[in-house]
């Protein structure tokens, strides 16, 4: 039995100084079948093998097997010897920037909102910049894929399904134009606080704002029944999946009486998939949305509550809450960009009040996947899927133990070190620091 | 049984009273006697004092006799007011009656001067020199709406400025603005909103707060210098002798705040509350400052819709329940205070408002004396003012009962002799059933209704009735009525006049013919029996709430105290060299770790089972922005050393809650990062029910906020904000450089002036206190520490270099993402770096930002702290200290220190906090689980031995809550059923304080 020991620390520190500032270079095709042996294995699918083996091939896995029954002819596989390490399914991070925003503060980096209200036409994915220094930092800590989205406007535009390593936005894509985002009026318009204001006041616009959605989702249903238009409208175009399905709707909205009233407008209108996004009252209306089996992607965990009555941990338990009254619950990360890396944590918080740490995962692999629909692709550790994998030495929801010791991307080894490491090692050696 | 009803509604002035000495007469002169006798009165001398049967004698606008046994001069006019009630009128003293309208129009961009031309002061909000007497010009449409409501004087003040000049006092009648005005200048106003001012100086509560502190200083110095004319100032010195006011808009906290600014002077200021003055009593008390309460009580909120309910918070539907109580808590505190309409929509609501509180336990002389008494007191006219003795204003009402409760009618409001009549009095009642006789005929009729819009009805039977067109007049009354029961067509017209119990006159009948009638009072008249149904209603619901403390979800019943504590058999974290203890008990007493060690016992002590969980020190964050009122950034100037964070805590803020949830025992709260030199900290304790005051670390140093990079030099404020100083880094050096050798330069006027002999010094001006160059000389002298939001080398680097230039060090660069690339220039220099565990990408300074920071400072001996600069982050910092064991490898016990022993090392307070260590003050946590894992759960946050987080006990509070809402909501839903008005149950937001909140508003505003 052969074992790979892989050196990948050693040789970007040798470059460390040549390479400042520069992403690493996505990892190579798979070139031979790998086998993971003996990892606890965390499924995403809810499930768990205490002592596993998991192979894959021309980056695809072949098998997920606990090691104690199964037979295995190792000889043909690079074996990684992963023993108490535990081993998961590339997370996924829904509804972010990734990829549009680099600095926040500088507006020559910022790529995620163009002008105008109705964009469902404009694609994230052609400005995905697979070469983000925040790629790496993300992947470091087990996201492996991404769902780049477009923010601003009534709707936004189209998202798509990214994987975080590769040479450009064609390689990287998933799946292209997955979903068209809207962001719906809210009743309420926010204090206007450098007046002074703190009380929320009603939003004299909304009703103005519901007729343009609604026209404009009218239009949309005419355009699509119209079998040769006299003149193509890009906009309505872009909108045509939604009738049939092929894309999700994902409804932007946070409290109770918008979800309900979003929701049931697009139902009436006919769309197939409806994905609420946001959902911060969504505890409220849990039984509408279990009826009407709309799954919910939720703002990260580590947020404060909405309001002063409210449970400190309320947001905390918000993904348990939801669970338990039977809705199918992704967890997001999008208050800042940065934080999309801290998506375990997010998560591992969710897991500690009350959901559980597989439930938890789910919530960011198998869910999500199953949302945006990729879920025959990726998701969970499943033979014939693709093998995008984790190997953690312990807990990827806990900071001590997130730590990556061999990322898989579609089967091709990821290099996890990037600007960070390199700094960190330029200074550790300075110092002479062990 | 007659309900007292009269026939007139609306007010007329009946003549002239006015002489002018010095105006020419047009005409003749038409000076008239005014001397009036008032007769068989209920006279209220003053608001403890009623005389049955007593007569009011004025002339000329005074009061010559009251009481009984007046002989009532020849010539009087003599008004009988049997059965009427006379008080002294009302005085109101929030009111900007008379005043200019404010005007103001912000230009964009930064304005750093004054914009007022002139000898003026330095800052457009110091208004000193504004006089109310010289501006007031006399409406009359807003004093009959006051003189309505039952007032006859008003102290009128300019709203607006921090320091608002001389209010006056005026007489709510109708005369020219040379006769109505009682006293010129009866006071001095201040405030915490600068008002029209465009000046970016102040644009927080603290920086308004200083501003004031500086102007007592300045005015001080300026009565002794003749160098320059400050007409602001000059005036403010002139008008110290007045009563002083202060407007503490805001809550109950801005009370004390005011208080506390004028101690530092020596000033006790009459301060205008907000109406939760119950909700902080004691300390209010404290103050013994004199108030002016508002009555503007909150309709209850449209809960029908249970979605919208969420919106309102727990403490807004407490405050609309216990509002009315307010006066008489106040009161029963023993603190003085007088009545203001102010904030009601209407002044003439005011009745209705102070009838609440009466239902809710006030006197209804404690409400008296609050309107009449105690303002004539404040303003130092209780010689001429708020009673209705011989030589005072014949300022009174005529009332038909107490003018505090609800519906009782004024009939007229006199002031200085000069009558304004809104309901006759000397119109008959004739409210009734009446047997109504026209010629032969007999029927019933009923008369309901408010005076002058009385409806006459005929009544057939139980279910059968008809209306009558009437129409009354003084003495005479018309209606006329078509008789359902006859055939002819027409009706009957009947003319009359009132007369003892009922009413008679002449009719004419549809066939033209006259015939006699006679309405007759029915002997069964009924209506008291309803009178006392209804109060019967209003009973039922008197059960209230009970206090919170802080008034805010959450807030304890009871105020945590220190408990002795045993806590048995957990995992003791130490931070000393004992390292990590298993199965150790540890016994808090007295507030201090008592002893640590195995199978401790105490008698009397709570025993705390901590089998399986983990007991370290509290929490400590060094860079916070939680329980800060009013804005974190004075950002206005590039130095803004005089500002304190001290001022301006604010103790009912939930993330104090929330931080306690999280295992955090104490804060840093630190000005914000808009500029070089911020303000001062406050160093805080997080006592969850606390005053501001309390949760003060009275024992700690003192620090201070520096600030480099993009937010100083405003790389990010919006395109305008190009003009104040510094723009450049370069700049921000010689900010520094200015500002310490500016207070070298200070230190030393002040040592060669306090070395003169005492003569000399008698001759001397002395030099100018300036509070901003005060502070930096303590930071010169070591006495004053700071604390420096940095992320560049380059930057930290030139700060330490700085410090060393001027014979100081740096005690902490917060932040500090870089420096990682100067850790062993920082171990050298001895500063501490307090950094986030992986923040960076927000800013183009933060590039380098690496989440292994701390690892590297840490590895070179710096003294390393995480900090959260935010009010969630601030609550898990546990996970943030966790992160630096993925980033680096951090022992984990080294790793725990960066949230607890490293920020008390670093904030000085290491010597009491921060390690288990006995004899330290017992601020230690619970956890579920080793406590930086991400399953760690602070089970409770115990601070000096008392416990003021449980996570067990918070299930029962949640219950508690809920319950309370669920009471509430029925109680606004009768409200809603008894037909009361309610008001849209709109959220309300927190602004979530962060180094840069000020910058966002800058960049917002454009």
């Amino acid at each position: 039995m052969k074992i790979f020991k892989y050196i990948g620390i050693i040789v970007l520190s040798l470059f460390s100084f040549t390479a400042m500032a520069q992403v690493p270079a996505p990892g190579e095709a798979q070139s031979e079948p790998i086998a993971i042996m003996n990892a606890y294995a965390h499924l995403g699918n809810g499930e768990v093998i205490e002592n596993s083996v998991i192979t894959f091939e021309n980056g695809v896995i072949t098998n997920v097997a606990d090691a104690t029954t199964i037979r295995l002819d190792l000889s043909k596989f690079k074996v990684i010897k992963a023993e108490g390490m535990h081993v998961y399914p590339g997370l996924i991070a829904s509804n972010t920037i990734i990829g549009l925003e680099e600095i926040s503060a500088v507006r020559a980096t910022r790529d995620q909102d163009e002008t105008g209200d109705f964009n469902p036409n404009v694609r994230a994915l052609v400005a995905y910049n697979t070469d983000s220094e925040l790629i790496p930092t993300t992947r470091f800590n087990g996201v492996l894929y991404a769902q780049t989205t477009p923010r601003g406007g009534r709707i936004s535009g189209s998202s798509s399904v990214m994987n975080l390593d590769a040479w450009n936005w064609e390689d990287a894509v998933l799946k292209n134009d997955e979903g068209i985002h809207l962001n719906w009026p809210s009743k309420l318009r926010r204090p206007r606080w450098w007046l002074g204001e703190n009380e929320w006041s009603r939003n004299k616009e909304y009703d103005v704002d519901y007729q343009e959605v609604k026209s404009f989702f009218n239009d949309a249903a005419s355009y699509n029944q119209i079998s040769q238009p006299e003149t193509t409208n890009l906009k309505l175009e872009a909108m045509k999946g939604l009738f049939d399905g092929s894309k999700n709707l994902y409804i932007h909205t946070d409290r109770a009486k918008e979800i309900l009233e979003s929701i049931q407008f697009a139902m009436k209108m006919g769309i197939k998939k409806i994905v609420l996004v946001g959902g911060d009252e969504a505890y409220y209306v849990r039984d509408f949305l279990k009826e009407n089996d709309i799954p919910v992607i939720l703002e990260e965990t580590l947020r404060l509550p909405s309001r002063t009555s409210d449970p400190v941990d309320m947001p905390y338990q918000l993904p348990n809450l939801l669970h338990e009254a039977g809705i199918k619950v992704a967890i997001g990360q999008w208050g800042s960009v940065m934080q999309v890396r801290n998506l375990p944590f997010s998560v591992g918080t969710a897991a500690a009040y009350g959901l559980g740490k597989e439930e938890a995962l789910r919530m960011v692999t198998l869910n999500p996947a199953e949302i945006m629909g990729v879920d025959d692709n990726i998701g969970s550790l499943e033979k014939g899927k693709v093998a995008s994998i984790v190997v953690s030495k312990g807990d990827i929801l806990d900071m001590e133990g997130n730590q990556m010791e061999y990322v898989f991307i579609e089967g091709r080894q990821v290099t996890l070190e990037a600007h960070q490491q390199r700094l960190y090692q330029k200074f550790k050696e300075k110092f002479d620091q062990e | 049984m007659m309900k007292k009803l009269l026939l007139v509604c609306f007010s007329f002035w009946l003549f002239s009273s006015y002489a002018q000495e010095t105006y020419t007469v047009n005409g003749v002169k038409d000076e008239r006697p005014g001397l009036h006798a008032f007769i068989n009165a209920t006279l209220h001398v003053d608001y403890q004092t009623s005389i049955e049967n007593a007569t009011l004698l004025i002339q000329k606008g005074e009061v010559i006799a009251s009481g009984k046994d007046i002989k009532v001069p020849n010539g009087a006019i003599i008004h009988d007011l049997k059965g009427k009630h006379i008080y002294p009128s009302f005085i109101e003293l929030s009111s900007n009656i008379g005043m200019p309208k404010a005007e103001s129009s912000r230009s964009p961009g930064p304005q750093l001067g004054p914009k007022k031309e002139g000898a003026y002061n330095a800052n457009d909000a110091i208004k000193a020199y504004f006089n109310a007497y010289e501006a007031f010009e006399a409406k009359s449409s807003d004093a009959d709406k006051m003189r309505k409501a039952g007032f006859g004087v008003v102290l009128t003040h300019n709203q607006d400025g921090l320091v608002r000049g001389t209010g006056t006092v005026v007489a709510l009648h109708d005369g020219p603005e040379n006769e109505i005005m009682l006293k010129e200048s009866a006071s001095q106003h201040f405030s915490f909103n600068k008002g029209t001012s465009t000046q970016d100086n102040p644009s927080s509560l603290m920086g308004a707060i200083a501003l004031i502190k500086q102007t007592y200083l300045d005015a001080q110095w300026y009565a002794n210098q003749n160098d320059m004319v400050d007409i602001a100032l000059d005036a403010f010195n002139k008008n110290k002798s007045y009563p002083q006011f202060f407007d503490a808009d805001g809550d109950k906290l801005y009370v004390l705040r005011a208080d506390k600014l004028g101690d530092e002077f020596g000033v006790q200021y009459i301060i205008k509350g907000n109406g939760d003055e119950y909700q902080r009593l004691d300390d209010i008390k404290a103050t013994n400052a004199q108030l002016i309460l508002p009555v503007n009580y909150p309709e209850a909120y449209d809960v029908e819709d249970p979605f919208d309910a969420l919106n309102i918070s727990l403490e807004d539907m407490k405050h609309w329940e216990m509002a009315p109580y307010n006066l008489k808590m106040v009161a029963d505190k023993g603190i003085n205070y007088s009545i203001t309409s102010d904030g009601l929509k209407d002044a003439s609501k005011l009745s209705d408002m102070i009838s609440q509180s009466l239902d809710a336990g006030l006197s209804e002389e404690q409400a008296l004396k609050a309107l009449t008494y105690n303002p004539a007191q404040f303003i130092k006219m209780e010689d001429k003012l708020g009673s209705l003795t011989k030589g005072k204003y014949a300022n009174f009402i005529i009332t038909d009962g107490s003018p505090v409760k609800k519906d009782t009618k004024i009939y007229e409001n006199w002031v200085q002799g000069n009558p304004y009549k809104y309901n006759d009095y000397t119109l008959a009642e004739i409210v009734g059933n009446y047997t109504l006789t026209v010629g032969d005929e007999n029927y019933q009729l009923e008369i309901k209704g408010e005076p002058g819009k009385e409806k006459f009805k005929i009544i057939v039977n139980d279910t059968t009735s008809y209306e009558v067109k009437s129409e009354i007049s003084k003495q005479l009354i018309s209606f006329s009525f078509k008789d359902e029961g006859k055939e002819e067509d027409g009706k009957i017209r009947l003319s009359g006049w009132l007369k003892e119990k009922g009413l008679a006159g002449s009719a004419k009948m549809p066939d033209g013919s006259w015939a006699k009638w006679s309405a007759t009072l029915n002997e069964d008249d009924s209506s008291e029996d309803k009178e006392e149904d209804k109060k019967e209603d209003e009973k039922e619901d008197s059960k209230i709430a009970s206090l919170i403390y802080p008034f805010v979800a959450h807030g304890n019943t009871e105020r945590p105290t220190a408990e002795t504590i045993l806590i048995k058999n957990a995992t003791v974290w130490t931070n000393e060299t004992d390292g990590v203890l298993e199965n150790t008990d540890v016994l808090l007493e007295n507030g201090k770790i008592a002893k640590i060690g195995k199978d401790l016992s105490a008698s009397g002590a709570r025993e705390i089972d901590g089998t399986g969980k983990h007991l370290t020190p509290g929490i400590i964050d060094e860079h916070s922005h939680i329980a800060i009122s009013r804005g974190v950034n004075e950002g206005s100037e590039a130095v803004t050393a005089e500002v304190n964070i001290e001022d301006v805590v604010d103790s009912e803020d939930i993330n104090i809650y929330r931080q306690l949830s999280g295992g955090v025992v104490a804060s840093q709260l630190l000005h914000g990062s808009a500029n070089p030199i911020g303000g001062r900290s406050a160093i805080v304790k997080l006592k969850w029910g606390y005053s501001p005051d309390e949760m003060k670390i009275s024992w700690a140093d003192k620090f201070i906020k520096f600030a480099l990079g993009e937010n100083v030099k405003q790389s990010n404020w919006g395109d305008r904000n190009t003009i104040r100083f510094p723009q450049t880094r370069m700049g921000v050096e010689q900010v520094f450089e200015d500002a310490f050798t500016r207070a070298r330069e200070y230190e030393d006027e002040w040592k060669d002036y306090n070395d003169l002999s005492k003569r000399d010094k008698a001759n001397a001006t002395a030099p100018r206190k300036d509070l901003e160059l005060e502070t930096i000389v303590e930071i010169l002298n070591s006495e004053r520490f700071i604390s420096c939001h940095s992320y560049v080398q380059s930057e930290i680097n030139m700060l330490m270099e700085v410090a060393e230039r001027y014979s100081f060090r740096i005690n902490t660069f917060t932040h500090i993402l870089e420096g990682y690339k100067l850790a062993d220039k920082m171990k050298e220099h001895g500063v501490g770096g307090s950094t986030f565990s992986d923040w960076w990408a927000y800013k183009f300074e933060v590039n380098d930002a690496i989440p292994y920071n701390a690892a590297l400072m840490h590895g070179e001996g710096v003294v390393t702290a995480i900090n959260s600069d935010d009010a969630e982050m601030g609550r898990r910092l546990n996970q943030e200290a966790g992160k630096t064991m993925k980033y680096g490898g951090v022992p984990v016990e080294e790793a725990l220190k960066m949230v607890t022993l490293n920020p008390a090392k670093l904030l000085h307070l290491d010597d009491r906090m921060g390690s288990i260590k006995v004899g330290k003050d017992a601020d230690v946590v619970l956890w579920s689980a080793e406590p930086l894992s991400i399953y760690a759960k602070a089970e409770k946050t115990i601070i000096e031995g008392a416990v003021f987080f449980d996570r067990e006990e918070q299930e029962e509070n949640l219950d508690a809550i809920q319950a309370e809402r669920a009471r509430l909501v029925a109680k606004m839903q009768g409200e809603k059923s008894k037909g009361k008005s309610t008001q849209k149950a709109m959220p309300k937001s927190q602004i979530i304080y962060h180094c840069e909140t000020e910058i966002q508003n800058y960049s917002s505003l454009k």
